[in-house]
């Protein structure tokens, strides 16, 4: 098994004097993905924004490939190869399709795209809309192609199928799947667990800030994972 | 100072502060340790608002005066120690500095060169207690006891500038364009009269917010359809370079003439020659005045401040005459005892930069000049000496 | 036509553009990092200084507008930098920030120049035969400059890649920090765009009023004004502000006088403050 790419130890952090996520650890390999899961307010995204460095950790450490991470900056962390797409405003609003998409592209080349269109046509017959006029399920498509496509050795995707249709979800996993193939390590914050179930390599269960849960998908089975997950 | 933050126009609500701010950190202003004999003078000048342009030559001009004063073994033998005031805000707040000058520090007399709303608010506020001298062209009626009065009146500015205007330059129709205070309406009741004096005729009269950032394309273009043979400028400061510029922008200059009755050195450097044709001005000093006086004078200031002296103008000059002013009243009245000063200022004479004055009614006789703006210099035109002032104050 | 109509209406169109032109450099400050400059008209007034030195070295006019570019582009650099940076998402302090800056502007200026009025010798003087009437060749062309420049910028930010990110990091600033965008650098770029506009301004400006150091408190309250009925963030915002406020300011100092404008202007900014906080044209 190879050396995790990713790893986060002991996480406490929130906002303003309240601690949100309390000493959550947690690791992913490259060509794996770990499954963030927990009711709402468990504080999954919270996990997301401090690995991201929106928000300080207030204790432990984040280490991609070894190297402490936590005190760094998000676009320091987008430049050492993390992306993100978040589950709040995933999408330029007043950007078009296009240029939500080839922002950071130097050439404006729409190529590296061909094979997220052809799952998501809807992206290629809107390139010239502002992403703000797409609905939520769509902007959710366009974060998604936007983050896996930038090619990084990391991504975390917070809630990327919500309002999405159960085709397109398909599809999603499909994308994860190749993403995967190719090394790239992810961890995914979800409330869907079909979906979950069908990307996860290990679970990450959450409950009001701490872990409950963790391990590999084959060891823990649905009816574990319902016992947090219901309300 | 912290007053000066409530200062009410835009300009004075920033320039104020910082008028404010700037004198709250100058230090040797206030407070500083003084010989118990020392004369002291408070000088409300313009440190900050729209005039503020002015307050380095009034400041340089008036301490030029203090020192020639002070070397000549002072007022009485006592050396006259300056209390430079801004009095460039509202009244209200010069009047509130004018009572601190009075009860702290004491002052034996005052010397404003500032606007006519703030010299109505001190006269209220001095009540006669101190002897206060005026310097600055104003629109004549200041006749208040223990009040003197060196500015230039309309009987000397704008009677024979108007007069001037009307039989040399063939101007019969005037339009009337003022900043929105007293000095404009008042100054504008005596061309008025002057001009109906004449038999010409006033085609309008406007008057534009005082202090507030104007511009005057619409006005020109009121004037270019009224067809004025002139225009009476009592514009101040920037509103005066701004209409000017405006005024010759839409080539009016060739064909109407302008008088200006607040035009010096300063505001036609902002002018500019491009703006400054067929526009005259009625002074009773210009830098470049002919004279013996003039040339002494002028040779001090520079003396004492060198090439980067302020540019000289009536309003410093004003300060200058206003000094020398105090020392010959104190000295002839052999104290401050306002009686004694009333008594004395009849006839009373004292240096200015224009050459010896003599004072009765509480003003100042004057020799004017009638100027013509060449390029940014002023070519005296005329001059008429003695003229009288023509204000009717009852020695009291 | 009536040539008098004729001139009034001109009057108002330059009103209307300069006053566009003026508030431009305080609008993409404000609209788009939310900082708002009190030091702008001290920009402006740096603006016109500039020309007056390229006057008084004999250089010709044109040569005004680098170096205005040069010297607000390097203060706004500066200023982003060492003044404003701390200070983002403080309102109030960035507002005590810019004044502080725009009284050491001044006294700067006050310093190097002194307290006096300086002109600007008009670039285009003498007046252009125009429907019927004369019009001062330079207001014309200064009419023309500041249409170009409006629509220019409004050109650029739209199809530029700055422009676009530029967009991106105002709309979203979490993700665009998430895919690498330099928000940083693009919030100082941002700013240096602000002050060279101020700055051109101020070389454009030079030759039709006193350049002295109080010149920048001008066009202050009157360029916010723009922003308080037009709206933040947006060219139309810029425009409809301007064409109330400096139409409005025109037409009624044309109508009855220059009081009774800004009266008008006055009341209207107030009635906007109100009623309608988020002007006309408010990015969404």
């Amino acid at each position: 098994m190879s050396p995790p790419r990713l790893t986060f130890a002991g996480v406490v952090g929130g906002y303003g004097t309240a601690a949100v996520v309390r000493e959550v650890s947690g690791q992913v390999a490259p060509g794996e993905v770990l499954c963030v899961l927990g009711r709402n307010g468990t504080g999954k995204t919270t996990l997301m924004k401090l690995l991201m460095g929106y928000l300080p950790c207030w204790q432990g450490s984040v280490q991609l490939d070894g190297t402490a991470i936590e005190a760094l900056a998000t676009p320091a962390r987008h430049a050492l190869g993390i992306s993100y797409c978040p589950q709040e405003r995933p999408v330029f609003d007043d950007l078009s399709v296009r240029d939500n998409l080839t922002l950071m592209r130097p050439d404006r080349d729409l190529a590296p795209f061909a094979d997220y269109f052809a799952r998501f046509p809807i992206l290629a017959r809107r390139l010239e809309q502002h992403a703000g006029t797409l609905s939520g399920g769509e902007k959710k498509l366009l974060s998604l192609t936007r983050g896996l496509a930038e090619g990084q050795p990391v991504i975390l995707l917070d809630e990327p199928s919500e309002g999405v249709q159960w085709e397109n979800i398909l599809h999603m996993a499909a994308l994860i799947e190749e993403r995967k193939a190719a090394g790239t390590a992810l961890i995914v914050v979800e409330q869907n667990l079909a979906f979950a179930e069908r990307i996860a390599d290990h679970y990450l269960v959450m409950d009001q800030g701490r872990t409950v849960l963790v391990g590999p998908r084959g060891e823990i089975d649905r009816a574990r994972l319902l016992v947090h997950l219901q309300v | 100072m912290a007053q000066q933050i409530l200062a009410t126009t835009r300009r004075d609500f920033l320039g104020g502060a910082m008028g404010g701010i700037a004198l709250g950190l100058a230090p040797g202003l206030i407070g500083s340790a003084q010989a118990a004999d020392d004369f002291k003078i408070g000088l409300f000048y313009a440190q900050s608002g729209p005039a503020s342009l002015f307050g380095p030559t009034q400041l340089a001009s008036a301490q030029l005066a203090v020192d020639e004063v002070n070397k000549a073994g002072g007022i009485m033998g006592r050396q006259i120690k300056l209390f430079p005031t801004d009095a460039g805000g509202p009244p209200a707040d010069t009047t509130k500095s004018a009572v601190r000058l009075l009860l702290e520090d004491k002052v034996d007399l005052l010397i404003g060169s500032h606007d006519s709303a703030t010299r109505e608010a001190l006269v209220a506020t001095i009540k006669s207690k101190v002897p206060y001298i005026y310097t600055p062209v104003y629109e004549g009626g200041e006749c208040s006891y223990n009040t003197y009065v060196i500015a230039d009146t309309p009987e000397q500015q704008i009677r024979p500038s108007v007069t001037w205007m009307m039989q040399e330059r063939k101007a019969r129709s005037f339009y009337l364009i003022g900043d929105d205070y007293v000095w404009p309406r008042k100054s504008n009741e005596h061309a008025k009269k002057y001009i109906a004096d004449n038999g010409g005729k006033i085609v309008n009269e406007e008057y534009v917010p005082f202090g507030a950032p104007n511009k005057f394309e619409e006005a020109v273009t009121r004037i270019k359809s009224a067809k004025p043979d002139a225009v009476l400028i009592t514009l101040v400061g920037a509103d005066n370079v701004n209409f000017n510029r405006t005024f010759a922008g839409f080539g009016l200059d060739k064909e109407i003439a302008r008088l200006s009755l607040l035009l010096e050195e300063n505001t036609l450097k902002g002018i500019g020659a491009d703006g400054s044709n067929n526009l005259f001005s009625c002074m009773s000093y210009y830098a470049n005045a002919p004279g013996e006086a003039n040339k002494k004078f002028k040779d001090a200031y520079f003396a004492k401040f060198g090439d980067k002296a302020p540019q000289l103008s009536i309003i410093g000059t004003d300060c200058y005459a206003g000094v020398n002013c105090a020392k010959a009243l104190v000295e002839k009245a052999q104290g401050t005892n306002a009686r004694a000063l009333m008594t004395a200022a009849n006839g009373l004479t004292f240096n200015s930069a224009a050459g010896p004055w003599t004072m009765y009614g509480q003003h100042v006789d004057k020799t004017m000049y009638i100027a013509g703006c060449k390029g940014t210099e002023f070519e005296i035109i005329k001059t008429i000496e003695h003229v009288k002032h023509g204000e009717a104050c009852k020695a009291a | 036509m009536d040539p008098l109509i004729v001139t009034q209406a001109l009057n108002v169109v330059y009103g209307v553009t300069t006053l566009a032109l003026l508030v431009l450099g305080l609008a993409v400050i404000f609209g788009l990092l939310g900082v708002l400059n009190i030091a702008h008209g001290e920009f402006i007034m740096t603006g016109a200084y500039c020309a007056y030195v390229t006057q008084a070295n004999g250089w010709p006019f044109l040569a005004a507008l680098p170096l205005a570019l040069i010297i607000c582009g390097a203060l706004g650099f500066v200023v982003e930098r060492g003044l404003i940076r701390p200070l983002y998402a403080r309102p109030f302090d960035t507002l005590v920030a810019t004044w502080g800056l725009s009284l050491l502007l001044r006294k700067l200026t006050e310093a190097i120049f002194g307290m006096g009025f300086y002109n600007v010798d008009v670039p285009l003087p003498g007046t252009v035969a125009l429907l019927g009437t004369d019009y001062p060749a330079y207001r014309l062309v200064l009419i023309a400059i500041s249409g170009a420049v409006l629509i220019g910028l409004f050109v650029w930010f739209r199809i530029s890649r700055t422009g676009t990110r530029i967009k991106a990091m105002v709309g979203n600033r979490e993700l665009a920090e998430a895919v690498g965008l330099p928000v940083r650098r693009l919030a100082t770029y941002t700013f240096v765009i602000g002050t060279c506009l101020a700055g051109l301004a101020g070389v454009l400006i030079a030759p039709l009023v006193p350049v002295q150091p109080f010149m920048g408190l001008d066009y202050v309250l009157k360029t916010f004004f723009v922003l308080v009925v037009g709206g933040l963030g947006t060219v139309m915002g810029v425009l409809s502000g301007a064409a109330v406020i400096g139409g409005l300011d025109s037409v009624v100092s044309a109508a009855i006088d220059a009081t009774y404008g800004y009266l008008t202007v006055l009341v209207v900014a107030i009635l906007f403050l109100w009623l309608k906080p988020r002007g006309l044209f408010a990015r969404s």
